[in-house]
């Protein structure tokens, strides 16, 4: 072959390659294969899209000039948009506009309320900081709603299918959370309001003496009430129940507080309510093995050190029923909960465990002195699958109406607090109580997105040190192990052979 | 196609014959093992039931350890002499490159094959994402594609293995790195060309879960430009000038 002739084919063979990198950057399809199929449109979201009855029209205002890692970000949001308009059958139309093109273009995009972000961009041997708009605008009608920052992953399709539902939604239902006995206020959770007010009115309520519950809410909320219930009050309770209303109570029946390292009960009256309806909220506290940690400050010399110790007073649920209220979730946090047990033998009335302890838990007495340092064995948790929550649902006033109702043994799993005692909680505690407000106002749809972002895959298997031991030395060792015993037996065998090949020759 | 098999064979069973297959081997499940059970973010500090931190550590070994077994590929032919001998076969060039490639594959294979153990021992930890696992091996055969093709290009063009070594190096920190650091933070077309051609974000891709033809025409093309200039280079010999 001819220099110039290899060459010339060298040459074609490589711009053959290049274009196919080009065309391939350009047209490209993917293949899902995560367990969770998270970047796969959900149910909820075909469900949103296919009851769509108005077109909504998505503006994405995203800069132009960005650097390729958030561009990406770019090609998501555009790849999903692409996802809904086509399975929408036409009704979610999309464009893109660049608000770095023109003055009114950014103005328009700052009215509408997009916040630009500021990001470091190298330009000409400098570090520049730099505007970038990463936000869309949806209309539908007359009605607006705004997503001000596009978050990359999976939590864009929540983003895109809460916001539209927000906007299909002509009237939202009414929830209400209960005040007047020392309830945490709704400014105390802020995370439960900010997922919630996306698709309920949400308001505080105190019990009238005289006035029913109105029934126009659809669900009514008792987060950790400290004070007694009056006799008139639990007569209200019942009479929204037999109307069909639906109830949340998160109850605080113990009481820890780290200050004095001591445990109480606490009687607010409505324990005894949920126990004549076959519910039993006790007051124990329950302890697990599987817990969460609480920070301990230890002199030593001039040093003081802190140091995590884990906490069984602070039980981390894994274990949750196949109910909407839990699915997708894996792992709540429930401080100081107590043991709720149900008594309900009515075959009309459904009970559902929702959340259950780890097989290695206990109870202890609402009285108690807590030792954040004492060292537990396996003996110290002789009980398993302790139930923390239920769901009922079905007749349970008697009277006729169905209506739903949902207990936690815990109070504060969803509460943020107030002021300098605010503390942000973990995706999966907000996400429980708002799939159980979704489930008591029947609208179960968002669930399964809300949690689709979370990809935790915890290890369930409670294992001692010394299978821990066992299982990280033999993954360590057996393969080498392998490889070594392998090469050994190859060389004997080819010693083996060498021999009987010469004393074939030689002897 | 028969040759091509001929050839990748008599390669695995040198490797195999000689330390070089159990000394790489043991150092790669050695580290694979190590951060992916005992030291560093290993399974048992995240609490996960993933292989990340595995893809992690092989996402790096890998790139020191096929520039170890394609160094020896053609330049220890060219240092011999026998490539010479090789070329008076019925073989083509493009048949002895592929070949070679091939058994350097099949080595890579075995090796990931002896993880297995540890997927094992997840399955049995928690729901492990079946998928995600699946496509980060394949994730790591394709990336080892690409490696082969820059080893095999680096270990054509010279007759020390040594200098071999370090070429195939020097590319590969070409992709892993130096692409990627550019793109970053950086605009316009060059940045967008910068990015396509850094490994790691076409690797993050594949081993999350997702398997897009973007990224799996990435890790190919680069593979069949190392492998076709590898054959010119060892076609020239052939070229009358």
């Amino acid at each position: 072959m001819k220099r110039s002739t290899a060459q010339f084919r060298l040459l074609l063979i490589l711009s053959i390659m290049v274009v196919i990198g080009i065309l391939s950057a350009q047209f490209s399809f993917r293949l899902d294969f995560t367990g969770d199929k998270r970047y796969t449109l959900s149910k909820a979201t075909l469900d949103i899209l296919k009851s769509l009855n108005e077109p909504v029209t998505v503006t994405a205002y995203f800069s132009k000039k960005l650097p390729p890692n958030i561009t990406a970000t770019k090609t998501d949001f555009k790849d999903l948009l692409v996802e809904y308009a086509s399975r929408s059958g036409g009704n979610v139309v999309y464009e893109f506009k660049d608000p770095g093109e023109k003055e009114e273009l950014e103005q328009e995009a700052l009215q509408a309320g997009i916040q630009p972000v500021m990001i470091n961009v190298r330009e000409k041997d400098e570090i520049k900081q730099q505007k970038a708009y990463l936000g869309a605008v949806l209309k539908m009608g007359s009605q607006t709603e705004v997503i001000p920052f596009v978050q990359p992953g999976a939590a864009m399709e929540y983003a895109l299918s809460s916001t539209i539902k927000k906007l299909s939604v002509k009237e939202k239902p009414k929830v209400a959370l209960l005040q007047g006995h020392g309830e945490p206020s709704l400014n105390a959770m802020q995370q439960v309001r900010s997922v919630l007010s996306v698709l309920y009115d949400i308001s505080g309520y105190t019990i009238s003496d005289t006035a029913p519950i109105p029934t126009t809410y659809q669900s009514l909320l008792i987060i950790a009430p400290e004070d007694s219930f009056t006799t008139a009050e639990l007569q209200r309770l019942d009479e929204y129940l037999a109307a069909g209303g639906n109830l949340l109570v998160a109850l605080n029946r113990v009481q820890g507080d780290f200050q004095t390292s001591r445990g109480q009960p606490v009687n607010t009256g409505l324990e005894e309510w949920l126990s004549k309806k076959g519910i039993s909220v006790e007051d124990k506290f329950i302890m697990d093995a599987q817990c969460g940690s609480v920070t301990v400050q230890q002199r030593q010399g001039f040093f003081t050190i802190s140091t995590p110790v884990q906490f069984p007073y602070l039980p981390l649920i894994t274990d949750f029923a196949d109910h909407p209220i839990t699915k997708g979730l894996e792992r709540v946090l429930l401080p100081f909960a107590s043991p709720v047990t149900n008594a309900i033998s009515d075959s009309l009335i459904k009970v559902v465990v929702l959340a259950k302890t780890s097989s290695r838990a206990n109870t202890a007495p609402a009285n108690t002195f807590f030792d954040v340092m004492r060292n537990y064995t396996p003996a110290d948790f002789p009980m398993s699958s302790l139930p923390l929550a239920v769901a009922v649902e079905g007749n349970i006033t008697g009277n006729g109406n169905i209506s739903r109702l949902v207990v936690f043994g815990d109070g504060d799993f969803a509460v943020n607090g107030e002021g300098r005692e605010y503390q942000q909680l973990q995706p999966d505690n907000v996400s429980l109580l708002v799939n159980a407000v979704d489930w008591l106002s029947d609208d179960t749809g968002l669930n399964e997105l809300r949690t689709k972002g979370i990809s935790a895959r915890p290890i369930k298997k409670e294992l001692d040190d010394n299978k821990k031991t066992l299982i990280k030395y033999g993954n360590f060792l057996l393969p080498v192990f392998l490889i070594i015993l392998y090469g050994f037996v190859r060389v004997q065998l080819r010693r083996r052979k060498r021999q009987q090949w010469m004393e074939q020759r030689y002897v | 196609m028969k040759a091509i098999w001929i050839l990748t064979k008599k390669e695995l069973v040198t490797f195999f014959d000689s330390l070089t297959a159990y000394v790489l081997l043991v150092i790669f499940l050695g580290l694979s093992g190590f951060f992916t059970w005992i030291s560093g973010s290993d399974i048992f500090l995240i609490g996960q039931v993933t292989l990340q931190p595995f893809f992690s550590v092989a996402y790096w070994t890998l790139f020191f350890f096929i520039p170890a077994l394609t160094m020896r590929m053609l330049a220890e032919e060219n240092r011999t002499g026998t490539i010479e001998l090789l070329q008076t076969k019925a073989i083509t060039d493009w048949q002895i490159v592929i070949g070679k490639s091939l058994a350097c594959l099949l080595l890579i294979a075995i090796a990931l094959i002896f993880t297995l153990p540890y997927y094992i021992t997840l399955t049995q930890l928690g729901d492990v994402d079946h998928g995600a696992v699946l496509c980060g091996y394949l994730g790591l055969i394709l990336m080892s594609c690409s490696y082969i093709g820059i080893g095999m290009l680096a270990s054509s063009i010279t007759s020390n293995q040594i200098v071999a070594f370090l070429v195939s190096l020097l590319i590969g920190v070409f992709f892993l790195i130096i692409f990627d650091v550019l793109s970053s933070g950086s605009l316009g077309v060059m940045a967008d060309i910068f990015h396509y051609l850094s490994i790691s974000n076409h690797f993050e891709s594949i081993s999350r879960g997702v398997i897009d033809t973007k990224d799996v025409v990435y890790f190919l093309l680069i593979a069949l430009a190392g492998l076709v200039l590898a054959e010119f280079v060892l076609a020239k010999r052939n070229i009358i000038s």
